[in-house]
């Protein structure tokens, strides 16, 4: 299964890219957005998207929106892992098309335990 | 009346945030005073809405570099200027997205700055601050309000 982390922080796609690989997902990444969009438009089909909220150029909420809006995307997970902890911001983010809403800090656990309930697990 | 989060708000914030990406040892923060040396780091987000103000988190250098050594897991040697920044960026983001969660809402929250020495926002006045020390480094947060 592949999972794509799209987040500004390198250092936060790193740590994400990891848990990821140890759930056995292999992993592609994207600083924002819209560059996250132009893989998907390459061909880049993810199983389950990690997107962070705050990026420049595109924002994660727009991403939701973009994908949502695009038929032969339907199939991704979208998973918000972002610092947004606002109950309205939550709610936006899932009227928007995300499934699944995790805030950070996380721990590996909650990242797996978010991916259990979502029945999207690589093994 | 305005609910500011209180200085162990800040604290308890910062050491989730520590616990959970820098330091799984809990006890590896000491709430202590210290002095910020000049050329300190300061990782700043701003809020703007139904509070105006900004979230810093400031640390001596080698704080900085450890701390973004612990982020990305790698030898503090080999941490890069970029990697610094980046890790400050998003530590201070983590922060305050949670600091951000306990005021009055709606309020957007900025993308990180991050620069080296002093940061001010005019307009604006610390009004929590948490000082904290991590391997025998300082490390502040602190909490700003545009004034009214």
């Amino acid at each position: 299964m592949l999972a794509m982390v799209i987040d500004d922080s390198s250092a936060m796609r790193l740590i994400l890219g990891r848990i990821m690989r140890s759930l056995g997902f292999d992993v592609v990444d994207a600083p924002n957005g819209a560059e996250a969009i132009a893989r998907l438009q390459s061909g880049v089909l993810p199983d389950i998207a990690l997107v962070d909220w705050n990026m420049p150029v595109m924002d994660g909420l727009a991403f939701v929106n973009a994908v949502r809006r695009e038929e032969k995307w339907r199939q991704i997970t979208l998973m918000m892992v972002t610092t947004e902890s606002e109950q309205s911001q939550i709610v936006r983010a899932l009227a928007a098309g995300a499934h699944e809403y995790v805030i950070k800090p996380f721990t590996p656990d909650a990242i797996a335990d978010k991916l259990a309930l979502l029945g999207v697990l690589a093994y | 009346m305005t609910y500011i989060p209180s200085a162990d708000d800040l604290e308890v914030i910062t050491r989730e945030v520590w616990t959970s990406f820098l330091d799984g040892d809990p006890s590896g923060l000491i709430a202590e005073s210290g002095d910020m040396p000049a050329d300190k780091i300061t990782g700043c987000v701003y809020l703007s809405g139904a509070y105006t103000g900004s979230i810093m988190l400031q640390c001596s250098p080698p704080a900085a570099r450890d701390a973004a050594a612990a982020l990305y897991s790698m030898a503090p040697a080999s941490v890069t200027q970029t990697e610094v920044v980046d890790a400050l960026g998003e530590i201070a983001n983590m922060v305050g997205g949670n600091v951000k969660s306990m005021l009055p809402g709606p309020s957007t929250l900025s993308l990180p700055s991050v620069v080296q020495g002093q940061l001010s926002v005019p307009g604006t006045r610390m009004v929590r601050e948490v000082q904290l020390s991590w391997r025998a480094q300082p490390l502040f947060v602190s909490l700003w309000q545009q004034a009214s």
